[in-house]
């Protein structure tokens, strides 16, 4: 190597490393907007599953249970009273930070909808704290009447218990696996035991590489 | 038109190595505040960090940062500490990046010109002592904290598979405290038994030797918080001297690289500076602690003694020691480029082999290895061990008594007491920080 070319590649090599500049970027962040698709989570489910999953599971449970039309100067039934437990996550994923709000979305559409008369979060998980009863020991009939005390007591009177559970199942090629995820949404008449079941699911594939994910492209 | 001559160039090349000197270490200023802080003086811990932090160009303004949340904690400030820890975190996150320019001056000078992006262990507990923090302050993001825990962790894994397909970091330990304290807080809605079996669960995966954690799931599974009429007292108590970076010579690195230099220079065109300056790196230590425990009193009766569920210095070294090769390979590899450009100083200056300009320059090439010294940055007061004790009370107010437990298993130290409030079905969080055998500043308690 010439040495006036040595030099100049050692002076640009200084320079680059006495900046000190580097090539860290600032992170960023965007406001998605309604018709964008969500994301889509690359190793466990995420708004892309459960969004779809909440929607359809509540909209088949009030299409099936809101009340035929009454006739002209009859005074519709006042609506039900429904007491929404509790989400259970029985899948094999940890939902984190999803699970209050797919709590908080399940609530507000049965508000939204009229059909049902919800008893507030904040009432239910009192009556739960008051009893100390746990969502799934509600069934044993003395469990049930103190809690419909604690309810009655606190003004929350209610005619219908509901449970959302996310089950799934996995389905391993490999290193490639499928996961079948599943919303029920169970709402049991606290009166009669009579109960009425909506779910909802969504498959999703997790590939271990692009080529993978292409290959069952072509496949199906 | 002539160059300029040899005493000139040398006297140049001098001046140059002098800039790009390596900086004094870390651990002379870490070691005063550790003991400053673990003899109960906070004022003048708090000094020295300050000191610190008032240099405008320190590169080690993070660590500082840390060291300051830990006595912000211990003065019963956590709004103060969240907020430093909340800036370091998002500051470490930001370093993670790659930055070309800064690792080429790191090779030039040494390891303590870059800036600190913290080692794995320590981006953890910055989330751990968040959601401690939060959870003294006003609780409202503790659980989003303790799910940070565990999601940090798993990209800190995610992303230690290297170019040649092993990833070092599958073998690190887990800290079960972020999954402990999701479960804890899920627990006390009444209403999420399935979150709290689950996170139960993780603690004993991960963290097997922690006593409670079958009785904690056995209680999520089947069982309710507490019985009607009775709240719960979480005590966290942070114990021991936790790790901290020495500087340490890599002798056998050394050696080799003085032979391969020496064989080089014989049959090279140039001699090479000969490796006389032993390679430093940092080793993560631990610091031997006798406190093994922190008994709990409740209104004078003794009801137990709070258990580990994070073992902070064992932790930290075992992460150390499974990335220390890399370590050694970075500081090989500078001290190898350290060398080439004496090499090639000499060749583009036309110096000849074995003559006095070329001996004066392996001199300096051994002086500018020889200002190299370790990056010893590190969160120095961090706890030896993370602990926690579950107590079911009565409602209503108690006088909450805690002192250390010795290796030999009986109390040591001066007890320390806190009027504490338990209310129905509620928790209670207290937090305390033993160093050595004493309480230092202050027990926070506050209600959920």
């Amino acid at each position: 190597m010439h040495r006036r070319q040595f030099l100049v590649a050692n002076f640009l090599l200084g320079c680059g490393a006495l900046s000190g500049s580097g090539c860290r970027s600032k992170q960023f962040a965007a406001v998605r907007s309604p018709g964008q698709g969500d994301m889509v989570g690359s190793h466990t489910a995420g708004a892309e599953t459960y969004k779809p999953l909440v929607e359809e599971a509540v909209n088949s449970l009030l299409t099936r249970q809101t009340p035929p039309v009454t006739p002209a100067g009859t005074a519709p039934p006042p609506p039900r009273r429904i007491c929404f437990v509790a989400v259970e996550n029985k899948s094999a994923e940890e939902i984190g930070d999803f699970k209050d709000q797919i709590y908080e979305v399940i609530d507000l559409k049965i508000v939204n909808s009229h059909v049902f008369a919800p008893v507030n979060k904040r009432f239910v998980d009192a009556g739960l704290m008051q009893t100390r009863l746990r969502p799934d020991q509600l069934f044993v009939p003395e469990n049930m009447r103190s809690f419909t005390y604690a309810l009655e007591q606190q003004g929350q009177p209610f005619d219908f218990l509901l449970y959302a559970t996310i089950t799934s199942g996995t389905t391993r090629s490999n290193k490639d696996y499928q996961r079948d995820y599943l919303l029920t949404l169970e709402m049991i008449n606290v009166k009669s035991g009579q109960y009425d079941k909506q779910a909802a699911s969504l498959s999703k594939g997790y590939h271990h590489s692009r080529v993978s994910k292409w290959i069952d492209n072509i496949k199906s | 038109m002539r160059g300029p001559s040899y005493p000139k160039r040398l006297l140049a090349t001098a001046w140059v190595l002098v800039l790009a000197a390596g900086c004094a270490t870390y651990a002379d200023r870490v070691t005063q505040i550790r003991e400053e802080f673990s003899t109960g003086d906070l004022g003048r811990a708090e000094a020295a960090v300050d000191a610190g932090l008032k240099h405008r160009l320190g590169n080690d303004h993070d660590v500082l940062k840390l060291e300051r949340s830990i006595i912000d904690l211990a003065n019963a400030h956590p709004q103060e500490a969240e907020q430093l820890l909340r800036e370091v975190r998002d500051h470490f996150d930001h370093l993670e990046q790659k930055a070309v320019g800064e690792k080429a001056l790191s090779m030039v000078t040494d390891a303590n010109r870059k800036a600190y992006a913290g080692e794995d262990y320590e981006k953890v507990l910055v989330r751990v002592m968040l959601t401690l923090s939060n959870l003294m302050g006003d609780g409202g993001d503790a659980g989003a904290y303790a799910l940070q825990v565990a999601d940090k962790q798993q990209q800190i894994i995610d992303a230690g598979t290297g170019s040649d397909g092993e990833n070092p970091k599958k073998a690190y330990q887990r800290v079960a405290i972020g999954a402990y304290v999701h479960g804890m807080l899920r627990e006390a809605t009444h209403s999420n038994f399935d979150d709290v079996a689950r996170s139960c669960a993780i603690v004993c995966s991960w963290q097997p030797s922690f006593p409670f954690a079958r009785q904690d799931l056995e209680r999520a599974q089947h069982g309710h918080h507490s019985e009607p009429g009775n709240g719960v007292l979480y005590v966290f108590t942070l114990v021991g001297i936790g790790p901290y970076k020495q500087q340490a010579i890599e002798l056998p690195s050394t050696v080799s690289l003085l032979i391969a230099d020496r064989i080089l220079s014989a049959i090279g065109p140039q001699t090479l500076p000969p490796t006389i300056a032993p390679i430093k790196v940092p080793k993560v230590v631990c610091t031997p602690n006798d406190v093994t425990n922190i008994g709990v009193a409740v209104d004078g009766r003794p009801l137990g003694r709070t258990e580990t569920i994070t073992d902070v210095g064992g932790m930290a070294v075992a992460q150390y020691d499974a990335v220390y090769p890399h370590i050694i390979a970075e500081a090989v590899v500078r001290r190898i480029v350290k060398k080439g450009i004496i090499f090639g100083g000499k060749e583009a200056m036309g110096v000849q082999k074995d003559s006095l300009a070329g001996l004066g320059l392996d001199v300096l090439g051994v002086a500018w290895e020889a200002t190299e010294s370790a990056d010893t940055r590190c969160w120095g007061l961090l706890p030896d061990k993370i602990q926690v004790l579950r107590l079911e009370l009565p409602a209503g107010e108690h006088e909450v008594l805690l002192q250390s437990v010795g290796n030999a298993g009986i109390t040591i130290g001066r007890p320390s007491t806190q009027r504490v409030t338990i209310t129905n079905g509620r928790n209670t969080y207290m937090l305390a920080n033993f160093p050595y055998s004493n309480l230092v500043g202050s027990i926070l308690a506050k209600q959920q």
